[in-house]
């Protein structure tokens, strides 16, 4: 029993990783090839940005709130970065491009920490307004201006073209999987090993209680959306040296695959559970979705739908589960239909 | 077991001491429609001020009372959603699937037998759309009262399932063609109201009616003013939440007809930009997000003070990322505002409280709103 | 007193849109002291622990701890630095983190360590738990554990730091006699350590037990302090209310042929209760009693649907009842005003008006299925004067009302729908001791009316003087019926723990 529900895991990742397996199974029985390296590699490479994205919706989930600011926020920071690179002339070096696209990123990502801790707000309905207010102010303001490889820092542009492997006909993996996989590792590690870590779940677990025992929860908070947003922009970043362009118009609309991730990942939308390893099989799995619909005969425009009904089907199944649970118990006083 | 034990005294003396405090996370200000009476005229005085050739040109009042009915359907949706404490981000999506229904329905049969035919149908095309609405209106309701997932995270998987299927039905891409009957709704006025706005008024009315004067309306408010103490009153969550989400599935219905009415072309990403608008205006109209109170001329009124805005931007050649800005920086600033004042008039009306005791820090689990 | 007081609370005020909360209160507490701090809702008890645990800033006066300098309470984390833990009536546990966690996590954040070692926390809740002698499955998340555990781990929190003082607000409410005997036995070892305990509770026989000095708050003021020895429960009783109480057998006469209003025949349900008979007649007022998780609650609960009965049979009014859900219940005429009245029982924001007519908005439909609203109104007024609720309008939020006002509503609510039982959960739960005795005035009259009055209590005292009868349940089954002259505090409280 107790080796079952190690297996299963804490926020059902085993479930999740058996899932991917039989989807896994069974794309390779309906399409021979599926299995091959170059699928693996594109799998990797189109999970590198998603990764980046679900770690920080996972962070704020896990605190308790939801975010649809993060890609407004990565594209803003990105695209701010390069064009001031590509219009003032100056290679500030990858580093330097990263650098200053997190510090827009930690920025703007505060702004929402401040209004959501300070005033106690829906998170759902800040950033989505935030939203707004970060793509409005990017196209006015910034520029709406398609920065082709052509005009990317050079620094930037050769990033685009390191490869730690690199199989002639077979795929490549990506130099910028070292930073992803870095920062995957530290965000596993902040949640599991920090203070302030274990903070944000306690926070997530119960406010007041939170408050009670003395964390400070607005500074918790808007720490954790500074956090949010500069993960947000190193994510933004990472896209611009994986396209090879900076458009401000992508990014944005592609919000729901990410938070579908997080929440079939096995984080709790009410807050205080969910895992960094869940979050990583969530992205493989939408990916894995996104990436293969074609090979196994279902036409691309099924995409959307199809992620659709694996957030549907996920959040369901745990529904009727709670549920069930506590109609078992002897008593339901919270309303599991809020 | 434990869960009753837990569950019964332990809690009430604490809830009774703290009964003001689990409120301040909601940041309920009764507003009557005055501010927004007033908010509306300032916004109108200011842009007929700055360019009152184009802004008070009657084609552009016109313009408003034609653009503004489609968004008020849908913010009117997005009302009753939150008033049960819910909401519905697939309302857009809906819309649009009832208007991609029709009109692709009128394009088959048109192709088929005619135009004539298609247009003798047109009533039954119609309905069709609403017909498309309701079932999707139903899905959500389904998944939320049945199943048990959160309204957030339902209507944000059937949006992308809604909109996902109409761009399989498209292909992606605008189709066009819808019965001539509503072109000419479209464009008819009536002693200089467009019909459009009419019907924007009737639709209001009704639901006015049904949240107000009907039995299941008031179970609506009491769901989302407090959901356990309706289930201990006998008020059937399943009953309300399904209602609700019909209704909103109506409404997104009858607004995705409105679109052909304006324009005889449907695609899967028409008014992308709409859910943060709906939202804007729900919450501006005095919606409380968290559910329990709305008002229905509140969000009539936002509506058109919205809309106003909207054209006073193009009048003053300002572009659609600017109104985007606009529209988050009041949905903040408003939510903002409503919670300063709410705390303020907490601490004073505490003093009617038999506690005579403010406590500092809200209970923000208490309301479960993951928002 | 030559022993240095470890807290000093000098004449606090605290002031609330111009309504005095605290109006300059002292108190002290020794090294080793059990301190009572008794009082109403709305005296001002909860107020000043909030003042104390740094959750609020007192508008002036000064809490001192030790002999050091006077708080300056801008944080709750300054009062735990100076050694100040509360344990709170819901025990503020994180039920998604582990017993050890929830016990070790303060003493990191205390530590001002960045790094959250498990080993480390696990090293510190160990201590605590083998400290204070007992055995908690440390690895367990929260969510899990049962009441009286949770109960166990708030305290291990509050003393896995260097406690001096500690304020346990109403420890005892959720715990069976068993279990308050072993709190207080850990109560002692405190003491014995040094520790000043902070004791606030309403049951006034614990408070005597176990405390050595005694304040009474009312009003924001300090009326009473003293010794406990000097102390009956009837003195702080009458210093809590400012005047007596009468506690006095007052029962109407019940024709021995009444009607049978309810009878519920073999009602059980699986791990809570089984077997459970009994009779309601025309006229009465039936108490049930028992422990905290004697399954008293859930009989009543069943009886309403909420979570219904697998065996047995109910019928209401001679008609029988298929029970499966609240709304069956509420067809079969029987109405439920439950324990947690501020959750369960109203809508807090909304005015009075609408929850009167929560639960009977089906009977106003009128024309076109519009609601009729002048008789909506008129039910209202109705209702209004026959329970005396007082309130400036029937618009007014319910939020605005006392307690006692507030649970007037809720029984109007169910009035309105004229039920042939009325099931009371802990009706007089955080309802002040002077407006008790009314709200079993409104009882009385509904009973010699016609209406079944069940009242499902734990206050003794209030069953004593109401009930023409007395059910007593165990662990799940009714083991005694006491009628008439039987009805005695001690005699309950005897059957009660068995």
């Amino acid at each position: 029993m107790n080796a079952l529900k190690r297996l299963r895991g804490a926020n059902n990742e085993g479930i999740l990783l058996a899932v991917i397996i039989v989807l896994v199974i069974a794309m390779a029985m309906a399409s021979p090839a599926f299995f091959t390296p170059s699928t693996f590699f594109s799998l990797v490479r189109s999970s590198m940005v998603p990764l980046v994205f679900a770690l920080g919706v996972l962070l704020v989930m896990v605190s308790g709130g939801i975010d649809v600011s993060f890609a407004a926020i990565a594209i803003f920071a990105a695209y701010s970065a390069i064009a001031w690179s590509s219009g003032s002339g100056i290679d500030p070096g990858l580093f330097g491009a990263f650098l200053i696209a997190l510090v827009i990123g930690a920025l703007l990502g505060g702004l929402n920490g401040v209004v959501i801790a300070r005033f106690r707000l829906p998170t759902l309905i800040v950033t989505l307004g935030t939203q707004g207010v970060f793509k409005g102010i990017l196209l006015t303001y910034i520029g709406s201006r398609y920065i082709s490889a052509g005009n990317l820092p050079p620094s930037v542009l050769a990033a685009g073209d390191a490869y730690l492997v690199n199989i002639p006909g077979a795929g490549y993996l990506h130099a910028m999987m070292v930073p992803v996989v870095l920062v995957t590792i530290g965000v596993w590690w902040m949640l599991k090993y920090t203070v302030f870590g274990r903070g944000i779940y306690a926070i997530g677990g119960d406010v007041e209680a939170a408050r009670r025992v003395g964390i400070k929860v607005v500074r918790t908070q808007v720490l954790l959306y500074m956090m949010v947003g500069a993960l947000a922009a190193f994510g933004g970043i990472i896209y611009v040296i994986l396209g090879k362009n900076a458009n401000p118009q992508s990014l944005v609309g592609s919000e729901l695959d990410i938070i579908a991730a997080v929440v079939l990942g096995g984080a709790s939308i009410f807050g205080g559970r969910g895992s960094v390893l869940g979050t990583v099989l969530g992205v493989l799995l939408v990916q894995l979705i996104n990436n293969n619909l074609v090979l196994v005969g279902i036409p691309s425009t099924w995409q959307r739908a199809a992620v659709g009904i694996l957030l549907l089907a996920g959040v369901g199944i745990q529904a009727l589960a709670t549920v069930r649970a506590s109609s078992r118990s002897t008593a339901i006083h919270e309303e599991t239909v809020a | 077991m434990s869960d009753s034990r837990d569950n019964a005294l332990t809690t009430a003396n604490r809830r009774i001491d703290n009964s003001v405090s689990s409120l301040i996370s909601r940041i309920q200000v009764k507003r009557g429609s005055g501010r927004m009476v007033i908010l509306l005229l300032v916004t109108f005085a200011f842009f007929a001020a700055l360019r009152p050739g184009i802004f008070l040109n009657p084609v552009n009042l016109q313009n408003i009372g034609v653009a503004a009915p489609e968004i008020g359907l849908l913010s009117l949706a997005m009302m009753i959603a939150m008033l049960t404490g819910g909401i519905d981000l697939s309302i857009v999506s809906i819309a649009n699937a009832s208007a991609i229904t029709i009109s692709s329905l009128y394009t088959a049969i048109a192709t088929a037998s005619g135009a004539e035919a298609a247009e003798g149908m047109a009533l039954l095309i119609i309905v069709a759309g609403l017909v498309v609405g309701l079932l999707c209106g139903a899905i959500n309701g389904l998944l939320i009262s049945v199943v048990g997932i959160t309204p957030i995270l339902t209507t944000l998987g059937t949006m992308q399932l809604f909109n996902g299927l109409a761009i399989v039905w498209t292909g992606g891409v605008t189709i066009s063609g819808a019965p001539a009957v509503l072109t000419s709704i479209g464009r008819s006025t009536l002693v200089g109201i467009p019909a459009l706005f009419l019907i924007l008024l009737a639709a209001a009315a009704l639901v006015a009616v049904v949240i107000n004067r009907t039995a299941i309306g008031r179970k609506i408010q009491l769901q989302g003013a407090n959901a356990v103490a309706a289930r201990y009153s006998g008020i059937s969550a399943r009953r309300t939440l399904m209602g609700t989400y019909l209704v909103c599935g109506a409404l997104g219905g009858l607004a995705g007809i409105l679109f052909l009415s304006r324009n005889p072309a449907a695609s899967a990403d028409y008014g992308s930009s709409y859910v943060l608008l709906t939202i804007v205006i729900a919450v501006l109209g005095g919606t409380n997000p968290n559910g329990g109170f709305a008002t229905v001329a509140g969000v009539l009124l936002a509506t058109l003070t919205l809309q106003v805005v909207s054209s006073g931007f193009t009048a003053l050649r300002l572009s659609d990322y600017q109104y985007a800005i606009a529209q988050g920086v009041l949905l903040v600033g408003v939510m903002v505002f409503d919670q300063i004042q709410f705390r303020h008039r907490r601490r004073a009306s505490s003093v009617t409280t038999s506690q005579g005791a403010v406590p500092a820090a809200p209970g923000s689990k208490e309301d479960g709103q993951p928002q | 007193m030559s022993v240095e007081p470890v807290l000093q609370v000098r004449d606090i005020v605290k002031v609330y849109g111009g309504v005095r909360a605290l109006g300059g209160v002292s108190l002290s507490l020794a090294p080793g002291e059990v301190h009572c701090l008794a009082g109403e809702n709305g005296s001002g008890k909860s107020t000043l622990i909030k003042v104390i645990c740094g959750v609020e800033r007192p508008d002036s006066g000064e809490i001192v701890v030790g002999g050091g300098e006077p708080l300056t309470h801008t944080t709750p984390s300054e009062a735990i630095r100076a050694g100040i833990q509360v344990i709170y009536q819901d025990f503020s546990l994180f039920p998604n983190l582990t017993a050890a966690e929830n016990i070790a996590y303060l003493s990191e954040l205390a530590a001002r360590h960045k790094l959250s070692s498990r080993r480390r926390i696990r090293a510190a809740a160990e201590a605590v738990v083998a400290d204070l002698g007992l055995r908690i499955d440390l690895d367990a998340d929260v969510a899990d554990l049962s009441v009286a555990d949770r109960q166990l781990i708030a305290i291990c929190r509050a003393l896995v730091g260097e406690a001096r003082v500690l304020i346990m607000d109403e420890p005892t409410t959720a715990l069976t006699s068993a279990e308050v005997q072993r709190l207080f036995t850990i109560v002692e070892r405190l003491q014995e350590r040094g520790v000043a305990i902070m004791f606030v509770s309403h049951k006034l026989d614990e408070v005597l037990q176990i405390s050595q000095h005694v304040t009474v708050l009312r009003n924001g003021l300090v009326v009473e302090s003293g010794p406990a020895a000097e102390y009956t429960g009837q003195r702080i009783a009458k210093a809590m209310i400012g005047r007596d109480v009468s506690q006095e057998r007052h029962v109407d006469p019940v024709e021995p042929d009444a009607d049978v209003l309810l009878a519920v025949d073999g009602l059980g349900r699986d791990g809570a209760f089984s077997d459970v008979s009994f009779e309601l007649r025309r006229g009465e007022i039936l108490g049930i009693t028992g422990l905290l998780g004697s399954g008293r609650a859930e009989i009543a609960e069943a009886i309403f649907g909420v979570h219904p009965a697998e065996e047995g049979t109910i019928a209401v009014g001679g008609r029988p009842a298929t029970i499966s859900s609240i709304t069956e219940a509420m067809k079969a005429g029987i109405g439920y005003v439950p324990e947690d009245r501020l959750t369960q029982g109203l809508f807090l924001e909304n005015p009075i008006a609408e929850n009167i007519v929560a639960a009977s908005l089906d009977s106003y439909r009128g024309k076109g299925r519009l609601l009729d609203r002048r008789r909506i109104a008129d039910s209202i007024s109705a209702l209004f004067e026959q329970l005396r609720i007082k309130a400036p309008n029937p618009q007014a939020p319910v939020r605005s009302l006392s307690g006692g006002n507030a649970q007037r509503v809720v029984i109007a609510k169910w009035l309105d729908r004229n039920p042939t039982v009325l099931l009371l959960n802990g009706p007089t739960v955080g309802v002040d001791v002077g407006s008790k005795e009314e709200i079993f005035t409104i009882l009385r009259r509904l009973a010699a009316h016609g209406t079944g009055i069940i009242v499902i209590s734990d206050d003794i005292p209030e069953l004593v003087a109401s009930c023409h009868r007395v059910l007593i349940v165990r662990a799940g089954r009714l083991v005694a019926e006491l009628v008439g002259d039987e009805i005695e505090v001690a005699e309950i409280q005897q059957r009660m723990a068995g």
